[in-house]
């Protein structure tokens, strides 16, 4: 698997079906006018696999431990920095908190960042905070904000044409704050060919993009034959080339196209060998993982995994800290630490960018950061008299760990610094995440200046496109 | 062919990249020959005859050489253009020359070599200088010349300040007022995005007469009188890549705009007295009620006298209208979204009356369920009123849907409508209210400014976006306008914030055109907003009924008169026709339905359909209007026509009776999809999540939509469960087709598409081949279009 189709495949590869279709795609972007430099650089990266940690992903339990201070009844609350063992990783001097050991064993091959600073938005809301991280504009906004991956479909459209340029796993919008989240899972005014491919439950992938459950391949064609049929006989609206009718019956062949194709083969798991399917099996999120590595074989362009976010599920612990976390470590270790290691042995690693992230981060005392702390949300005591008060429970903004992997991210590295003692908050080298957007479009080659007119004023993909790449992350 | 268009062998690129080197060989060493031939004639001595006989044979061959390559060079670059041409052809001959030269000198026949020579000398030149065009641009020569003899051409006539150009005398006060316009809208252009409030690069702004004098961290940069002393001059002319050059980034200044600046700060850099005239255009506010032309054959409604005049202006002829059948399905979908069912089309087109047309508009109008329930999608779009979304989770959002239910049904009068949603009780509140989301948020987005927002943008066609967070650089609007605007909302005055940062200072209230009355500043924010709203719809406020004439316009015939419709300072293409419009709806009664009737029945929207070869056309500056621009069907036209054509899209149970009025169930002809929730389905054909307002929706059709409609469960769902139903209701394949074409596509179906449908359904039709030739109906053009 190359990392760039060239000419010649991709001519061969796309029929004139799709081909018409991605002109068809042209319109839409051109009626908004962009402005946009030179990058200045080669692109590093072709394709993005985010790995979404929903919920809020304590640092001092994950990776960036702190002193660890077992269980005792009764004891404060305040004593407690990590509820976990530290274990040592691949790095010198490096540790995870036990249960990570997967993950820890392939940091050699990209960098752990634990200095990203979430944004002070006040009261504390997931959905704003992760409509921020996806977004980089704070909610709410005069116009709608494109996704991250939306921009990035739209810049550098499908890497191969029939799988989606950006594909969504595994958040369904039938949970708690659906609304929140479904306002920044969009392509906005960037218009909805840009927006994501939903596919909630990653075993269930094959469905999206096969014919319609119950009809058979013979059958499929025979009704796109009869489209075709009517559409070519019509005595009514022969229209010659004007572009609704066009684009309606371009969007209908790459359809067709992509439904049809040998690589929607990847959307279905149960063609994985055994093995390899039970070592991501640990459940949705590890089910995502391995669906993002069959699809970033056949040519992805964005991916989001995501852990899901359903208020008190998940990462999003506000009891119970400790032993939910062991079934989240559980959930992650083994899927990511296979993703990379996939994907190096397929020589994929060096054109795709991997990014594990979180809202923000969590802590037993702190709910916001230490010098702006802001409405408590979380029945924690001072003194732990039951088990389920052990753990970071409160929203903390001031710290977080991420880790990012290929696509030209240095190898080995570890990029900022947190306290060691309360507030483990970031003490060096904070990144923001206008930082993070413009280091992933950096590396895909997208100007960090890109911007569109919307009503008549440009909206870029950082905040007045004022972000800048944290060249250090990159090799 | 695309894959070998550029693969030349990498030797002949090579090579044809010598070119530009070898040319000097010809022209060197050719006009050294004709030196020493000139002084050897002279001095009558012939001792330098070996030279030049040396440097012509070389300097020939070099040419042939040269133009071998140069030709290598061209073919690998593609070259083509009448620079290009002028120089290969001009190459090409004066190589022939030399070579021709060659042989008189051989023949030793001097006075022919001696002209030849020279005529050599001379094409060698003219080659040479159209090259340096094609390597350096145009005017690389001319342009240093004195006098600027060459650079580059300004378009003509388009200019309003060319006075500049010509005049030396004493510039009278219009001529003033025009060429500080002309300097503004240059400085804007150019300068604003570093030099102005929000971004003041070098200590130095540009955006109005007092900051351009006191210049910046450098000193001053106009000196009146003096534009050889002014440093701004001195800047602009900076050759590029200069590193003092301005602008650093986007083009440079073209030579008019430096040649105006120059010459007004040559006049003393004049600034007129008094208000400022706007660099932007901004329409007039009063109403104005055009004269109606003369009827002129068979055209006598206002609509279509003014289109006439638009046509005649344009030559653009006439068309004939559309036949009953398509004017049906066309005033059915645009009056109350619906398909029009089959004996109402047959009886329509058997109806021999010949005023059956405004009938039909008359009675559609006439059904106010229907009619409500298609326009809350539009209002529910512009309103950003929706039954889930944002906000509502944490009680941050109020929604409207009762309110604007009964004012559709209603035909509220739209004076009344907007003095409700801006002056409103419980029931309308939702609007002004905006979303706020739990937390600290941007201070251009407290809910008053969303308010102040989207007030103007719906109602006012005004876009105040820009100037909440700092002075607009696409209009004269300021930050403190949008304040004073923001504040009428608000329970207390809000500190006016700069880019989100606070700059301790307060405005005052002011409706954004003053002339339309003063609010009182201490009074209370419910007697505010009354004051506002009794001041926005007064008839003297033209603006707020161009605005919701042009929108109705828009929805009608595809395109507003004035686009984007949220832009209501944009030139309309029919000045005459939007300001008839608008005085006309205010002349009776601010009647919308009235609105949409002199519209549907006028000639002008009875045109054949347009169309566009690219969406972006129809929002070019250059826009000619002929006919409606067809139009898709939007998600809940989509939907409730397979509802209504096939089967029901949505149950019952999906209306949200909640929001609703209580006594609304027996008025639903079936579960309109105007009334249910967002869904994955609806979302795909484009039905807006309503966080903001959306006053248009995209008509181009894409992959996400092609593929919830080609395996999405929804429509299969409702493919299967129609299909059991017609399956036991008609029993043979023909009366099937025929019923099916009859409902979805108004008309009986050809010998053709019957016997392609009977090949999926066979003669006696099956579930699987209802379902797979419903499919395909729903997704031809015919049947997703408004034509």
């Amino acid at each position: 698997m190359k990392s760039q189709w060239n000419r010649r495949e991709f001519l061969q590869h796309a029929s004139a079906a799709t081909l018409a279709a991605l002109a068809a795609g042209a319109p839409v972007a051109n009626l908004l006018s962009s402005c946009k430099g030179k990058s200045g650089s080669n692109s590093t990266a072709d394709t993005v696999i985010l790995l979404w940690m929903a919920g809020g992903m304590a640092h001092t339990e994950t990776f960036d431990p702190k002193l660890y201070t077992p269980y005792e009844r009764d004891m404060e609350g305040n004593r407690v920095l990590s509820t976990f063992k530290s274990l040592p990783t691949k790095l010198d001097g490096i540790h995870f908190s036990d249960g990570l050991q997967s993950i820890g064993n392939v940091m050699d091959k990209g960098t752990l960042i634990r200095s990203y600073v979430a944004a002070d938005m006040g009261h504390i809301l997931h959905s704003r905070h992760q409509y921020h991280w996806h977004t980089c504009y704070e909610p709410p906004q005069t116009v709608a904000a494109p996704h991250l991956g939306s921009w990035i479909a739209k810049e550098l459209g499908p890497k191969n044409p029939v799988i989606p340029a950006f594909v969504d796993i595994g958040q369904r919008f039938t949970v708690g704050e659906a609304e929140e989240l479904k306002a920044f899972h969009t392509a906005g005014f960037l218009g909805n060919e840009f927006g994501p491919f939903f596919i909630p439950d990653p075993s269930q992938g094959l469905d999206s993009v096969r014919p319609p459950v119950g009809m058979d391949a013979k059958r499929f064609e025979r009704r796109n034959q009869l489209y075709n049929e009517l559409i070519n006989n019509s005595p009514v609206g022969e229209f010659g080339s004007d572009y609704q009718r066009e684009s309606l019956k371009r969007s209908m062949e790459q359809a067709y196209a992509l439904l049809n194709s040998p690589e929607s083969k990847a959307f279905d798991l149960s063609t994985e060998p055994k093995k390899s399917y039970d070592t991501y099996n640990t459940g949705k999120f590890g089910l995502g993982c391995l669906l993002a590595r069959r699809l970033t074989e056949q040519g992805a362009r964005f991916i989001s995994v995501t852990t899901e976010y359903e208020p008190f599920k998940g990462w999003d612990t506000h009891e119970n800290g400790h032993t939910r976390l062991e079934e989240m470590k559980k959930q992650i270790d083994g899927p990511v630490a296979q993703l990379i290691k996939d994907l190096d042995e397929k020589g994929l690693l060096d054109r795709t960018m991997i990014v594990l992230a979180s809202e923000f981060s969590r802590d037993m005392m702190v709910e916001g950061r230490p010098d702006q702390k802001v409405l408590e949300q979380v029945a924690q005591p001072d003194i732990l008299s039951d088990l389920k008060f052990y753990g970071m429970h409160r929203h903390f903004t001031d710290g977080c760990s991420m880790l990012m992997f290929g696509g030209g991210i240095k190898k080995g590295f570890v990029y900022g610094k947190t306290a060691d003692e309360r507030p483990c908050k970031t003490i060096e080298n904070p990144v923001k995440i206008d930082g993070i957007h413009q280091t992933i479009y950096h590396a895909l080659g997208i100007a960090p200046d890109t911007q569109y007119e919307i009503e008549k004023r440009p909206f870029y993909t950082t905040p007045d496109g004022k972000g800048k790449p944290v060249m250090e992350l990159l090799s | 062919m695309l894959l070998q268009a550029n693969e030349t062998f990498w030797l002949w690129q090579f090579l044809g990249r010598l070119h530009p080197l070898l040319v000097h060989f010809p022209i060197g060493l050719l006009c050294v020959a004709l030196l020493l031939e000139i002084l050897d004639w002279k001095r009558k001595s012939g001792a330098l005859r070996d030279a030049i006989s040396i440097l012509t044979w070389v300097g020939a061959f070099s040419a042939v050489f040269a133009v071998v390559f140069g030709l290598m060079l061209a073919d690998s670059e593609d070259a083509s253009g009448q620079t290009f041409n002028i120089h290969k052809w001009s190459g090409i001959a004066t190589m022939t020359l030399t070579v021709v030269a060659l042989f008189a000198l051989k023949a030793k026949n001097r006075a022919i070599f001696r002209s030849l020579l020279f005529c050599t000398v001379f094409g060698v030149s003219f080659a040479g200088h159209y090259g340096a065009m094609l390597t350096h641009g145009d005017d690389y020569l001319s342009s240093v010349l004195p006098g600027g003899a060459g650079g580059t051409k300004e378009p003509e006539g388009e200019t309003e300040a060319d006075f500049v150009l010509t005049n030396n005398g004493a510039l009278n006060p219009q001529q003033v007022q025009e060429l500080n316009i002309e300097v503004r809208t240059i400085l804007a252009h150019n300068c604003y995005s570093c030099h102005s409030e929000t971004k003041t690069k070098g200590d130095l702004r540009l955006d109005s007469k007092d900051a351009i004098m006191k210049g910046g961290e450098d000193g001053v940069v106009v000196i009146p009188n003096h534009p050889d002393k002014s440093e701004l001059i001195r800047r602009i002319s900076l050759p590029k890549g200069d590193k003092e050059a301005m602008p650093t980034k986007g083009k440079r200044l073209s030579e008019r705009e430096i040649k105006v600046l120059t010459y007004w700060i040559e006049k003393g850099a004049l600034w007129p007295d008094g208000k400022q005239k706007s660099i932007y255009r901004v329409a007039e506010l009063e109403p104005r009620m055009p004269t109606v032309p003369a009827p002129t054959g068979d055209l006598t409604k206002p609509v279509d006298l003014f289109v006439n005049a638009y046509f005649q202006k344009n030559k653009i002829a006439w068309k004939p209208v559309v036949d009953d059948r398509t004017y049906i399905r066309r005033v059915y979908l645009d009056v109350i979204g619906l398909l029009p069912p089959p004996e109402k089309i047959s009886a329509f087109i058997a109806d021999s009356r010949p005023d059956k047309r405004e009938i039909l508009a008359k009675e559609l109008l006439s059904r106010n369920d229907d009619y409500a329930q298609h326009w809350m999608t539009f209002w529910n779009d512009a309103l950003r009123n929706d039954y889930s979304g944002t906000g509502y989770i944490t009680g941050g959002r109020f929604d409207i849907t009762k309110w604007l239910y009964t004012s559709l049904q209603d035909n509220k009068p739209y004076n009344f409508f907007v003095k409700e949603l801006i002056s409103p009780d419980k029931a309308s509140e939702g609007f002004i209210k905006g979303i706020k989301w739990r937390g600290t948020i941007n201070s251009s987005q407290r809910t008053e400014m969303q308010a102040a927002q989207n007030v103007a943008q719906v109602m006012l066609g005004l876009n105040l976006k820009c100037a909440s967070c700092h002075d607009s650089f696409i209009s004269d609007w300021k930050l403190a306008d949008s304040y004073a605007f923001a504040n009428i909302f608000a329970d207390t005055l809000l500190e006016i914030n700069r880019c989100d940062k606070p700059t301790g200072k307060i405005a005052g209230t002011k409706i954004l055109f003053p002339e339309l009355g003063e609010i009182s500043v201490n009074a209370s924010t419910e007697k505010r907003l009354r004051q506002l709203a009794d001041f926005l719809v007064q008839p003297k406020d033209g603006r707020l009924y161009r605005t919701v004439s042009n929108r109705v316009w828009a929805q009608l015939l595809g395109r507003g008169i004035v686009e984007p419709v949220d832009a209501m300072d944009n030139v309309p293409w029919s000045e005459d026709l939007l300001d008839w419009l608008a005085s006309d709806f205010v002349a009776n009664g601010y009647d919308m339905k009235k609105l949409i009737f002199t519209i549907v029945t006028s000639k002008t929207y009875q045109l054949p359909s347009t169309s566009v070869k690219e969406a972006q056309d129809i929002m070019a500056n250059n826009y000619k209007f002929t006919g409606m621009v067809r139009k898709r069907l939007s998600a809940e036209q989509f939907s409730d026509a397979i509802s209504v054509a096939f089967s029901p899209m949505y149950a019952d149970s999906a209306i949200v009776y909640k929001r609703l009025p209580e006594d609304i169930k027996p008025k639903l002809p079936f579960a309109r999809a105007a009334l249910v929730k967002n869904d994955p389905f609806l979302t795909s054909l484009g039905r807006p999540n309503r966080e903001t307002v959306s006053t248009s929706r995209t008509s181009q059709a894409n992959l996400l939509q092609a593929l919830e409609l080609t395996n999405g469960s929804k429509f299969t769902q409702t493919l299967k469960e129609g299909a059991k139903n017609w399956k036991t209701k008609y029993p043979t394949s023909d009366s099937l087709v025929t019923e099916l074409y009859q409902k979805a596509l108004g008309r009986t179906p050809l010998p053709k598409e019957i016997a392609a449908a009977k090949k999926i359904l066979g003669p006696v039709p099956s579930e699987e081949g209802i379902q797979d030739l419903v499919w395909a109906i729903a997704l031809v053009p015919e049947f997703q279009l408004i034509y």
